[in-house]
């Protein structure tokens, strides 16, 4: 059973909250449940959709065709009626929202307890929410499913707040960010549990600031952490150096969505690898974390704070749109890797030091300066290994692999569930993880939102292996890969 | 008495008004009563932030511009400590611009020292925001187009609590450092530092202080003519330059309105001294 319900409308008529009663209940009976948004850059009107799938098997991403589509407006039952399926059910014609929750809980023969439930959670308007679901709960006749009621313990959350989680599982003292989608509902979500958590959240003047506050208060022996999406990082560049040089420990969240410049400011992209590989001049040390769910979210959240702790770097966590934002089933509690707090303030310093922490020129010191952040790197590289780098799943040793990081994980997951190809998950971008043995031989197929493919090129320059150009599949139109399309061109590329 | 040096050996210039300024914050520490590690230290890039190889306290040689945010970082990071920043004129007026208004809406409790010698001094003897008209150098063969701004008057527009001039001279620091320290808010000090040799002006006998003319720094309209008396710009006969405090008042400060910050500076301790 997998079941697809687009919820579409203007901005402010609150498919958001409707897409949430519905998966938050899902998610409590027992099921799965994903769901993703498709919203624009604009704050009334124009038109946004939610898409939520969900199964009794675990799923992980959308497909192409809907099975329900409920329309807040024409407008949508006109965008969105090539995605219906022949006996596709299309709920319309009607101004309240919460009619809607009335009329989808009758359809798959949910009860009207478990709305109440919802609303009684929501607090505000109960009373018109409840006079608005009877109405539509009555008038709906007819039924697609009748669920069955098993108390589900899954956890219903989105990668942001999986980030959120780990922060505070990692022990975060002080987030300091500027807004900018989609980073922005992290900077929302810390905010709204500083005074519980007692950590400190602070929007500053711009990503500049942002980054040196961030060192100002790692040097302190604060547990820090700040947050942007691709400009803003590419602001903090010459901060990120800095913490690289002086060696301070600062966990730093970058979101991806479309780019160059202002790009698509609401969508998802995966094009910002190289910038967290490689931004900041000179020569330091620093990991680069893929988390591709929110279980993996809150793991790498917390090994990000370890590492940036143990060895006094700067840790980037890459995530994007898709991933930040889409809802996800969380079934199992995440490994939190505990670190505690090592720095202190002592003497730093943006020039290369002497001992006592003063400029230096002198040759010798230079030199050992920078062999010491060398040995580091090594360091870094032998202590990760006990971390997850990279996560195999699908048909074990296959001729057949397909490759890729982050939020195409789950797409890629539903895509290859009965297809001869095993699917290799990078989760360390930065150290690199040693997969040439996985690779060596086999058909490599590379999934990423972006046109270039950019792990196909960490892949060349840390195995000599060179993916195929026919076997990139490359998706650089702001929205996510959708499992059935993404099966088909897997498919098309498998050998036997 | 407390150790404040380094073993590095000073390059400013022989003669450079930077002794001066580093004497004076020596002296004051020393005789504050406040341990060493009450201390941290943040300096930009340029002339003024050798000031950190030659004064050993905690804290860090920034980069270039940014020594606001850092300081405001630091004081977060621990509400407890007695923050120091220096910047020179390219640091605070150039690059960082942007960071000294907000520093002044924050109003965090922090001493900022710009060290105004009106010239990109280390990278020898580029024009800064506040160099005069016609001033030329290898890189500004046809003179310096644009007025200088004002800093003390763009301070007071930003809402700063403490506003204050003076030149580059041991007890005029001293006494400028003491008044900072006291003060609870962002305390920002211009000091006029001649560069001996890029900017040689040393406004010698244009100076007068303003605490022997009964100025009253609470008074805002006052404060905005005063700022107005040197535009940093002209310098004839008739030039006069106040110096000392322009302005004070009591503002909400950053750090004692976050429940989280108070509980820290309460209990003495910095959020990595948080168990969790």
């Amino acid at each position: 059973m997998r079941i697809s319900i687009l919820f579409g409308g203007p901005a402010g008529t609150g498919p958001n909250i409707l897409t949430n009663i519905l998966g938050r209940t899902l998610v409590k009976q027992g099921y799965f449940v994903f769901y993703s948004r498709d919203y624009q850059s604009l704050i009334r009107g124009g038109h946004n959709f939610n898409v939520l799938t969900f199964s009794d098997k675990p799923i992980h991403s959308n497909e192409s065709q809907v099975d329900i589509l409920v329309a807040l407006d024409k407008n949508t039952e006109e965008i969105h009626k090539h995605e219906l399926k022949k006996k596709s059910f299309v709920l319309s014609g009607h101004d309240e929202n919460m009619y809607y929750a009335g009329r989808l809980f009758k359809l798959l023969g949910l009860n009207f307890d478990l709305l109440e439930e919802e609303f009684k959670e929501l607090g505000n308007r109960f009373k018109e929410n409840m006079k608005e679901a009877k109405e539509g709960y009555d008038e709906e006749k007819d039924n697609l499913c009748a669920l069955k009621y098993e108390k589900g313990d899954s956890v219903f959350m989105n990668g942001n707040q999986g980030l959120a989680e780990g922060a505070v599982k990692s022990g975060i003292d002080i987030y300091y960010a500027y807004p900018m989608t989609p980073a922005t509902s992290l900077l929302g979500e810390l905010a709204e549990r500083q005074l519980e958590d007692n950590l400190l959240v602070l929007e500053l003047e711009n990503e500049i600031a942002v980054i040196n506050a961030g060192i100002g208060s790692a040097i302190t022996g604060a547990k820090t952490m700040i947050g942007t999406s691709g400009g803003g990082f590419d602001l903090m560049g010459e901060g990120l150096s800095l913490a690289g040089m002086a060696e301070i420990p600062l966990v730093i969240f970058l979101s991806q969505r479309p780019g160059p410049a202002t790009g698509v400011a609401t969508y998802t992209a995966q094009g910002d690898l190289n910038i967290a590989r490689h931004s900041g001049h000179g020569e330091f040390n620093r990991v680069v974390l893929a988390p591709g769910d929110p279980k993996e979210c809150q793991e790498l959240t917390s090994q990000s704070f370890y590492l940036s702790q143990v060895f006094g770097i700067p840790s980037i966590i890459i995530s994007d749109k898709h991933l930040g934002e889409s809802f996800y089933t969380v079934t199992k509690k995440p490994k939190i890797t505990p670190s505690r707090k090592l720095t202190s303030l002592t003497r730093y310093n943006s020039y290369e030091k002497d001992e006592e922490g003063s400029a230096t020129e002198d040759a010798k010191i230079i030199v050992a300066n920078i062999e010491a952040r060398l040995k580091k790197k090594k360091e870094i590289d032998n202590d990760t290994k006990k971390f997850d780098r990279v996560k195999t799943h699908g048909k074990k040793n296959s001729k057949n692999v397909v490759v890729s990081w982050g939020s195409t994980k789950g797409a890629i997951l539903d895509a290859i569930e009965d297809l001869d190809v095993e699917f290799l998950q990078v989760l360390y971008i930065e150290p690199f993880p040693q997969i040439k043995k996985d690779l060596e031989g086999k058909n490599i197929i590379l999934v990423e939102n972006s046109a270039t493919g950019m792990l196909g090129e960490v892949i060349a320059e840390k195995t000599g292996i060179f993916i195929e150009d026919k076997n990139k599949i490359l998706r650089y139109d702001g929205r996510p890969f959708l499992h059935d399309e993404l099966k088909k061109e897997i498919e098309k590329r498998l050998k036997k | 008495m407390m150790n404040l040096n380094t073993k590095t050996k000073p390059t400013w210039c022989p003669g450079c008004y930077n002794f001066q300024i580093l004497a004076g914050v020596k002296n004051t520490i020393a005789k504050s009563g406040l341990k060493k590690d009450d201390f941290a230290l943040v300096t930009g890039i340029g002339c003024h932030a050798k000031i950190f190889d030659y004064l050993n306290l905690n804290g860090i040689n920034t980069l270039h511009g940014r020594v606001l945010p850092t300081c405001l970082g630091v004081k977060i990071g621990n509400p407890n400590l007695n923050v120091l920043g220096f910047s020179g004129d390219g640091d605070a007026y150039a690059e960082g611009m942007a960071h000294l208004i907000h520093a002044a809406r924050f109003n965090s409790n922090i001493n900022y020292f710009v060290h105004n010698n009106q010239v990109f001094a280390l990278t020898i003897g580029q024009p800064t925001p506040t160099t005069e008209v016609g001033f030329k150098d290898k890189t500004t063969p046809l003179g310096v187009k644009t007025y200088p701004i004002n800093p003390i008057r763009i301070m007071l527009a930003s809402g700063a609590s403490f506003v204050a001039r003076v030149f580059a001279d041991v007890k005029q620091i001293e006494y400028i450092l003491e008044e900072a320290l006291k003060h609870k808010g962002f305390s920002f000090i211009e000091v006029i530092q001649p560069c001996l040799i890029f900017h040689k002006e040393t406004y010698a006998q244009k100076f007068y202080s303003l605490d022997k003319t009964g100025y009253d720094k609470t008074n805002f309209d006052q404060a905005w003519k005063k700022a107005q008396e040197f535009d940093y710009n002209s310098v004839d006969e008739k030039t006069t330059i106040p110096l000392g405090i322009f302005y004070q008042v009591e503002k909400p400060v950053l750090e004692e309105q976050y429940p989280q910050l108070a509980d820290l500076k309460k209990k003495k301790i910095g959020w990595k001294d948080i168990k969790r």
